[in-house]
């Protein structure tokens, strides 16, 4: 029942775009993952008040400069990287084909940007006055900032929606979008999930870290999906999004919980272990991390590849997910193993959240 | 299931959903029969703000739940180790399951969807974190709050206080219709079958964060709130949280569960237009969407529940998309924040409970503080107080910044065409009694 009805219409997924600590834009990640190549760089301490140390930033990215100066003036790095990342995604599809009114679009976070939320309530408590507050950053201190502007940006009057999950966040925004197609309520949806590296989500990792890992490597970003239902009659796209399913951690014993969300995900599909192309794990430290881990091995030992992403673009938070799904996507453009085989993405939160997504590959 | 995008009208028995259960913690009462009683009353929840240090603002009145404990209703949790958010979400979670009549057991044998709205998240959390950073830097942070304030956790920890496994939990960040948000969330899981069981609804904590946002933006009212008066000065900022259980009308049945009304259907837009202004065409179309999903038509709608902020421009942009849809002949139009605050996230989920109250109980809650409506705001608001009236379909705002539109409607169970259907016995005697009491 989860999403393998094949009374359905098949979802497609017809186009993607990332913006990653790999640079702007879809063939700039291709390439990094590709090549394998890792993203840490030393900070800039005038730009971050953190603690010396590395962090997976996308190279150059300054909202003004990619973004250029109208509207753009107190606009924060998450929204910059959702609304930049929108933007290379709508530059690759038909435009004309798209309704603004049936379009949707689904943005996965944290807690939208902390430091803007931070920032605001800092400026209340050091004012001369307690509403000295930055009227500029009052949009971009809530959670729904960064999907709202993407709408103004790219004229998206669809269902608008954001929704948090932490490490989550990706796959739950392709369930959400899920369910708004095969309720109608959309024709396309745009959905993914942006991250941003700040002074306060560093601080967050620091006060929050596993001891037992140490502190994370931080990565950034944003990665966008069209999902789309097909025409009966239309030809497949690359790949088209066969299940989701998510699931919760009450008890702590991830290992059951991730084991059980594969399982389930893959009987909804009627799939076994061996048609998995490609599993990619979220990387996540700590026991939710191991027990996808562990998963992910067992099925690469059944014939699938394994694709790691967190180690080449660091903790991506929200962002993981959404980056994960990225890279199954991106490798199995140029794998012609993948065809007709499927991709799996799990993801775990310290939340509770445990997920899964299963793709197939036309 | 065979056509999930069918209109509510249209549907059989097994694809109609249905409220079991209500969860209210809120300024006006605490639970179903106090909560009824303070909207019946028009009760007025305003006090002076506490939640944080109000030196330096001219006027600082808010929507408190003052004394609101939330250890009787933790099992799981203990009540350290939440927010005061998440404390709301599991509290009204915890309420809504009991008045389901469903055990944590039950719970667990099946599929559930959790969907918690919320505009600020963990914010007092938050708020202490601003703070401690101006005072001393964020290297004095605790880190048990630096644990809490992921927004996930709202619905997360929903999951966990059931010992759930097979539930998808989600938190619907979609600020001020969060709630609705939630409620269409969980009605599509259970349409589309994906889940058996919804709990759905929104959460939000008094915050200086967002009073001193509101309050720069010259929205928030010195004394009371006064939704379309024509002297209306603004909002006041709430807190609290609406749960509402829902299930298909099958399930509901086979389990003989007391139902409270029917979830009817939800339309959702974007304004695409302003961060902050609403936008009166957007929320036309957002209406009209959820009164096609419910498969109702505007004459139909007995009463809204409008968002109705109390600021000048949501009003006068909320009234006149209300008469675009309805022809210039509204039903009576009422808001919830007069009396409730404006309660963020929780504001459409606690008005859907109010909604389904009004439903249940036949009467209008009243929009309370009203002196002399506004000539630009063309509705019947039902001032100051409530008065009996038998309801059929009510429909219920939200509007949120961002332009993040939902509008929920809602009908009372059964509905008028159920007494020639032969759902179950019980319900041909309810709907039967339902025409004698009419006639």
């Amino acid at each position: 029942m989860t999403g393998s009805d094949k009374r359905r219409p098949r979802l497609d997924l017809i186009g993607w775009s990332a913006t990653s600590p790999f640079g702007i834009g879809r063939s700039a990640f291709a390439e990094g993952l590709r090549e394998g190549r890792a993203t840490a760089t030393a900070l800039d301490h005038e730009q971050w008040q953190v603690p010396a140390g590395r962090a997976c930033l996308v190279p150059d990215f300054e909202v003004r400069a990619v973004l250029g100066k109208k509207g753009t003036r107190m606009m924060n790095r998450v929204t910059g990287l959702a609304v930049g990342t929108v933007g290379e995604l709508l530059a690759d599809m038909d435009r004309s084909a798209l309704t603004p009114e049936t379009t949707g679009m689904v943005l996965g976070t944290t807690g939208g940007s902390v430091q803007s939320t931070l920032d605001l309530t800092r400026g209340s408590l050091s004012g001369e006055r307690p509403f000295h507050v930055e009227p500029g950053l009052i949009p971009y201190s809530v959670m729904n900032g960064a999907a709202g502007q993407v709408a103004i940006w790219h004229e998206l009057k669809g269902p608008n929606a954001t929704l948090a999950a932490g490490r989550s966040a990706g796959v739950l925004a392709l369930s959400y979008a899920r369910r708004l197609l095969l309720t109608g309520r959309a024709g396309v949806v745009l959905c993914g999930a942006a991250e941003e590296y700040s002074t306060a989500r560093a601080w967050l990792a620091r006060h929050t870290a596993d001891p037992a890992a140490g502190e994370p490597l931080l990565g950034e970003g944003c990665a966008m999906f069209a999902l789309a239902a097909a025409p009966a009659d239309a030809p497949p796209a690359p790949a088209s999004l066969v299940g989701v399913k998510a699931m919760t951690c009450s008890d702590g014993n991830w290992a059951a919980v991730v084991r059980r969300c594969v399982e389930q995900v893959l009987r909804d599909a009627d799939a076994k272990p061996t048609d998995v192309w490609a599993v990619s794990p979220s990387g996540a430290a700590g026991p939710g991390g191991d027990a996808e881990q562990a998963v992910a091995e067992e099925l690469a030992a059944a014939g699938g590849i394994e694709v790691p992403v967190a180690p080449l673009v660091g903790e991506g938070h929200a962002a993981s997910a959404a980056f994960q799904l990225a890279a199954v996507l991106s490798r199995a453009e140029t794998d012609e193993r993948a065809t007709g085989r499927l991709s799996l993405v799990t993801t775990t939160d310290e939340a509770g959240t445990v997920a899964a997504a299963l793709l197939r590959h036309h | 299931m065979d056509d999930v995008s069918a209109t509510g009208g249209q549907r059989p028995a097994y694809d109609r959903v249905v409220v079991t259960g209500l969860g209210v913690f809120s300024s006006i009462g605490v639970g179903v029969e106090e909560f009824t009683e303070g909207l019946r009353s028009g009760r007025n929840g305003v006090s002076p703000i506490t939640a944080f240090d109000t030196t330096g603002f001219d006027h600082a009145n808010g929507c408190e739940i003052r004394d609101f404990d939330p250890a009787p209703w933790l099992r799981r949790w203990k009540q350290e180790e939440l927010g005061r958010t998440a404390q709301f979400s599991v509290a009204a979670a915890r309420m809504a399951v009991a008045d389901a009549g469903l055990t944590d057991e039950e719970l667990r044998a099946r599929r559930v969807q959790v969907a918690v709205g919320t505009t600020d998240g963990e914010s007092q959390d938050l708020d202490r974190l601003a703070a401690d950073w101006v005072a001393a830097g964020p290297e004095t942070w605790d880190p048990e709050t630096a644990r809490r304030v992921g927004a996930g956790r709202l619905s997360a920890a929903v999951a966990s206080e059931f010992g759930l496994t097979d539930s998808e939990a989600v938190t619907l960040a979609t600020a001020c219709s969060a709630g609705n948000y939630a409620i269409g969330m969980g009605l599509d899981a259970l349409r589309v079958g994906d889940a058996d069981i919804a709990l759905c609804g929104g959460a939000d904590a008094m915050c200086q964060k967002s009073f001193s946002a509101f309050y720069r933006l010259g929205t928030i009212a010195p004394d009371f709130c006064r939704p379309f008066d024509k002297d209306r000065q603004g909002i006041l900022t709430g807190e609290g949280a609406g749960v509402l259980v829902l299930e298909r009308l099958d399930s509901a049945l086979a389990r003989g569960a007391r139902i409270h009304a029917e979830v009817l259907g939800y339309g959702l837009t974007c304004d695409a237009h302003h961060p902050v202004q609403p936008n009166q065409s957007s929320i036309a179309r957002c209406m009209q969407l959820a009164l096609d999903d419910a498969g109702v038509a505007p004459q139909d709608v007995d009463l809204i529940s409008a968002h109705g902020t109390g600021t000048r421009t949501n009003d006068v942009t909320e009234s006149r998309a209300i008469r675009d849809v309805y022809d210039s002949a509204p039903p009576r139009t009422v808001s919830l924040k007069s009396m409730l605050g404006h309660t963020m996230g929780a504001a459409s989920a606690l008005a859907a409970v109010a909604c389904s109250v009004a439903l249940t109980e036949g009467f209008i809650p009243p929009t309370i503080n009203h002196r002399e409506t506004d000539p630009e705001c063309e509705i019947d608001c039902v001032p100051n107080e409530s008065v009996p009236a038998r309801l059929r379909v009510v429909q219920n705002n939200g509007l949120a910044f961002a332009g993040n539109n939902a509008i929920v409607v809602l009908g009372h169970y059964p509905a008028d065409s159920d007494s020639d259907s032969d759902l179950d016995a019980d319900a041909d005697v309810d709907a039967a009694a339902d025409d004698v009491a009419r006639s």
